[in-house]
């Protein structure tokens, strides 16, 4: 397989951005990538747009015309990619599998996800009353897909509330250093304790906003860099899994609701590509999936940082934090730059490359090399690993 | 001859005392009160299920009595009849509009299987009707539903004899929903009185056989001396401590006091059922089934009136406007997946066991494509759960459960019965039970699924 390269990221503010539109949104990420990969738009070979709900946004985003309208990006194969909350990052293993086919010479990415038009209860809330199966899921909100894999993870591994808590306050921590994040206001474990209560044990602050936000990549063939003007960070490994459905995990014997299978499988795809065995002690930083406070935690024991029922000693000794053995979340996470669904999985990515490029700022991980995102979909159905890294190995 | 072969009760699981009701109303006075998701249907179809078992395929007719039907130009029998999965060659007939309508179906009943036609017929009694608002304390109405399976072979009971006084005077009667009622001493002396004289000039040959005389009407205690002097002894008079209970309950109170009788262990029983005439039936060789009494003393109550309301949909206490929504489902979706959704009719790994409530192509666990069919138990114990606290439901937090199913199959589903929080005592281990609840569909049509309760 060829190497591919990152060569242009562009990333909006993220927030309720009510005097942007879904366009002023693509143009905003989309013209930043350009110019940081210093090509004109119409070097674009093909481009991917993800936005995971239309329908619960401003019914943009339904199909790839709605990425070529905003740029005049005309006459290229455009398609709109859509699978869950890992749309941004299915969105980037279809550009770059078409660079690897050989389909065109540069590619763009571009996730973005307009939802604060409406109202919260007005979005994802009400998908989950009025739509789908009358029996199966009635009754949960998204965070409450979530809550059930909290509960049964304090019941096995005597994880405790607080140790779910510390993720949000870790992660408030770091998106107070991110300009671009949706809240920058640091908190105390008290304070998202006494937050109000989503669902058991999850509090409000346990919680990501909705969000509005786009972010972009742009991407070449390893062999087609140009040194004299580009500074590109290299896609070692993608894996994407769809592992389970909506409703099966709730209806499924073998499921322990301790672990999503998707993240391991996915995992597993990447490292194998990337070459790594021991990702604890090869990695530098990690983007995860962190749309509610127990999906981090869950997610160190399936990306194999820890073993089964350890992920609370990892939040216990700080070792996910800034400055610790490997920082977790340094963007600030879903939790603190908030979620606009379809730009989440792409938004990662240009965290990561910020990093390796040495370019991050405050929240700079010091001599970062390697670093991994990790973006899931559905109740942890769906999920997508990319491993990136500076030197192309 | 025909027979009641067994019996099933349906109560809804909350009471409210009538000093909460009013403070006029007296403490040892309660009324059997709906949740907001049970309804005729529901109660109808927890009694069907107590009453028949699994023996579906006996089934050839389905009665449906209720002087409170939730449907017009749709047979309660026939929509019953397909919740439970009986096949679709039986005969089903609804009695609607009087509280005499259990006991008509009871005699046509005892008719249809005498005329040897008919062999098993399942006949369900169900009222759920509320007071007006601020008139609960003056008006007796309680709820519930009981089934009864009437056969050509022996068992609880043996129906006698049965037959009708005809009578062209109600003393109240709706016309046009208005209610009408005679002047109370007209009615009493050329209405009830002179009503009653008859049947009991027609059973006073009954006198020593009969150990209980029940007479279902609300005038029952003018009666007292009429059949006194017909040669009946006081205490041959059954007690009503059904309404005190649970509260009259329309068109099931004539067979809940027939069953209490039969627990009480009165071995001889003469019932007579009086609206605008009377049914009259002779029940002898009474056998219990314990079920009744059971079920009378298990209850939760309903502590304030505010909830009570709240029960009824009256006021809309929530300021968001998504609390007060009921939950949208799909009734084509439902017809289509009945036999999974409502009969609990799940798959069976041939090769691992496993056992999955929804359809699947491949087991997850050992990849077989080899499933049979199987019955899914409606117990199971707590897997996982939480609460949720931002979804629209009339008590939030509404608790959602994962259960595992006693003998296999897993699914994950609403708790109900719950009114105030810190009184669910729900935790991973928690044994529940599965019971039928409605939810509407853009609070026009209910559809049926399984929701959780815990046991006790």
């Amino acid at each position: 397989m060829k190497d591919i390269a990152v060569i242009g990221i562009g990333v909006t503010k993220f927030g309720e951005l009510f005097n942007m539109s879904y366009d002023d949104l693509v143009r905003d990420a989309a013209n930043q990538a350009i110019n940081d990969a210093r090509i004109n738009t119409d070097e674009i070979g093909a481009a991917w747009l993800s936005t995971a709900f239309p329908e619960i946004g401003v019914y943009k985003g339904r199909s790839g015309m709605d990425l070529s309208e905003p740029l005049c990006m005309y006459n290229i194969p455009v398609t709109r990619v859509s699978n869950f909350c890992a749309s941004g990052a299915d969105a980037i293993r279809n550009a770059v599998n078409s660079l690897r086919a050989g389909e065109c010479d540069v590619v763009m990415a571009l996730g973005v996800e307009k939802l604060r038009d409406r109202q919260p209860q007005d979005s994802i809330v009400k998908m989950m009353v009025e739509y789908g199966h009358p029996f199966l899921q009635k009754g949960f909100t998204a965070a409450g897909t979530f809550s059930i894999y909290a509960k049964r993870m304090m019941h096995e591994f005597s994880l405790k509330q607080e140790d779910i808590a510390e993720i949000s306050v870790k992660n408030h921590y770091h998106g107070s250093l991110n300009e671009k994040a949706h809240h920058r206001k640091s908190c105390t474990l008290a304070e998202v304790m006494s937050s109000p209560m989503v669902a058991d044990p999850l509090t409000v602050m346990d919680s990501c906003p909705t969000t509005d936000g786009a972010a972009c990549v742009i991407m070449v063939r390893a062999e087609d860099v140009d040194k004299s003007k580009h500074n590109p960070i290299f896609i070692k490994g993608i894996g994407l899994s769809v592992s389970t459905g909506w409703d099966l995990p709730f209806f499924d014997p073998n499921h322990d609701f301790l672990s999503f299978e998707a993240t391991r499988t996915a995992a597993q795809m990447a490292y194998k590509q990337a070459l790594i065995s021991k990702p604890i002690e090869e990695l530098d930083l990690i983007e995860v999936h962190d749309c509610f406070s127990i999906v981090e935690l869950l997610t160190y024991e399936d990306l194999g940082l820890c073993k089964k029922g350890e992920a609370k000693d990892m939040i216990r000794g700080k070792e996910t934090q800034l400055g610790g053995k490997i920082p977790v979340n340094v963007s600030g996470g879903l939790l603190s730059c908030g979620h606009p669904v379809g730009a989440t999985g792409i938004r990662m990515v240009t965290e990561v490359v910020n990093h390796l490029r040495n370019n991050a700022g405050k929240r700079q991980v010091n001599g970062a090399k390697r670093g991994l995102t990790h973006n899931i979909g559905g109740p942890g159905a769906i999920a997508s690993v990319i491993i990136l890294s500076n030197e192309n190995y | 001859m025909s027979y009641i072969k067994s019996y099933g009760v349906a109560f809804p699981s909350f009471r409210i005392d009538d000093n909460v009701l009013h403070y006029i109303g007296k403490k040892s006075q309660s009324k059997a009160i709906c949740f907001s998701d049970e309804d005729l249907i529901t109660l109808a179809y927890e009694s069907s299920i107590e009453c028949v078992k699994t023996q579906y395929s006996s089934i050839d007719a389905v009665f449906f009595a209720t002087n409170s039907p939730v449907f017009q130009n749709r047979y309660h029998s026939a929509y019953i009849a397909d919740l439970l999965g009986i096949n679709n060659n039986a005969l089903y007939l609804d009695f609607i509009g009087t509280n005499r309508c259990s006991t008509d179906a009871l005699m046509i009943a005892d008719q249809f299987v005498n005329s040897g036609k008919y062999k098993n017929i399942l006949l369900v009694a169900a009222d759920v009707k509320y007071a007006e608002i601020g008139d609960e304390i003056f008006s007796s109405s309680g709820h519930a539903a009981i089934a009864v399976h009437i056969s050509n072979e022996t068992g609880i009971a043996k129906i006698d004899e049965c037959f009708n006084v005809g009578s062209s005077i109600s003393e109240e009667f709706i016309y046009k929903n208005n209610e009408l009622k005679y002047d109370p001493r007209y009615i009493r002396e050329i209405g009830f009185k002179k009503n009653i004289e008859e049947v009991v000039d027609k059973i006073k040959k009954y006198n020593e056989s009969c150990q209980k005389v029940i007479l279902n009407s609300k005038y029952s205690k003018l009666a007292g001396n009429l059949f006194i002097k017909s040669g009946f002894k006081e205490q041959q008079f059954a007690v009503d401590t059904i309404s005190r209970n649970i509260g009259n309950v329309g068109s099931s109170h004539v067979f809940l006091q027939l069953i209490q009788e039969i627990e009480n262990g009165t071995n001889s029983i003469l019932l007579i059922d009086y609206t605008n005439g009377s049914n009259v039936i002779l029940i002898n060789n009474c056998k219990s089934l314990g079920i009744l009494k059971r079920k009378i003393e298990d209850y939760k109550k309903i502590e304030s009136y505010q909830d009570y309301l709240k029960l009824r949909k009256v006021g809309n206490f929530n300021s968001s406007k998504y609390k007060s929504k009921e939950i949208f489902s799909s009734e084509m979706m439902n017809d289509r997946e009945k036999s999974a959704f409502i009969r609990l009719i799940g798959i069976k790994c041939k090769n691992c066991g496993t056992c999955y409530f929804i359809k699947t192509e491949k087991c997850k666990k050992c990849k077989s494509q080899h499933f049979e069919t199987v019955k899914l138990s409606r117990t199971g114990q707590v897997y996982s759960f939480t609460r949720e606290h931002y979804f629209p439901v009339a008590f939030p937090p509404v608790t959602m459960l994962v259960i595992d199913l006693d003998g296999g199959g897993r699914v994950t589903l609403q708790q109900t019965d719950c009114i105030s929080p810190e009184n669910n005592k729900i935790e991973i281990g928690s044994k529940v039970r599965l019971v039928l609840r409605k939810m509407i569909e853009q609070d026009y049509k209910p559809n049926y699924f399984f929701k959780a309760v815990v046991i006790e």
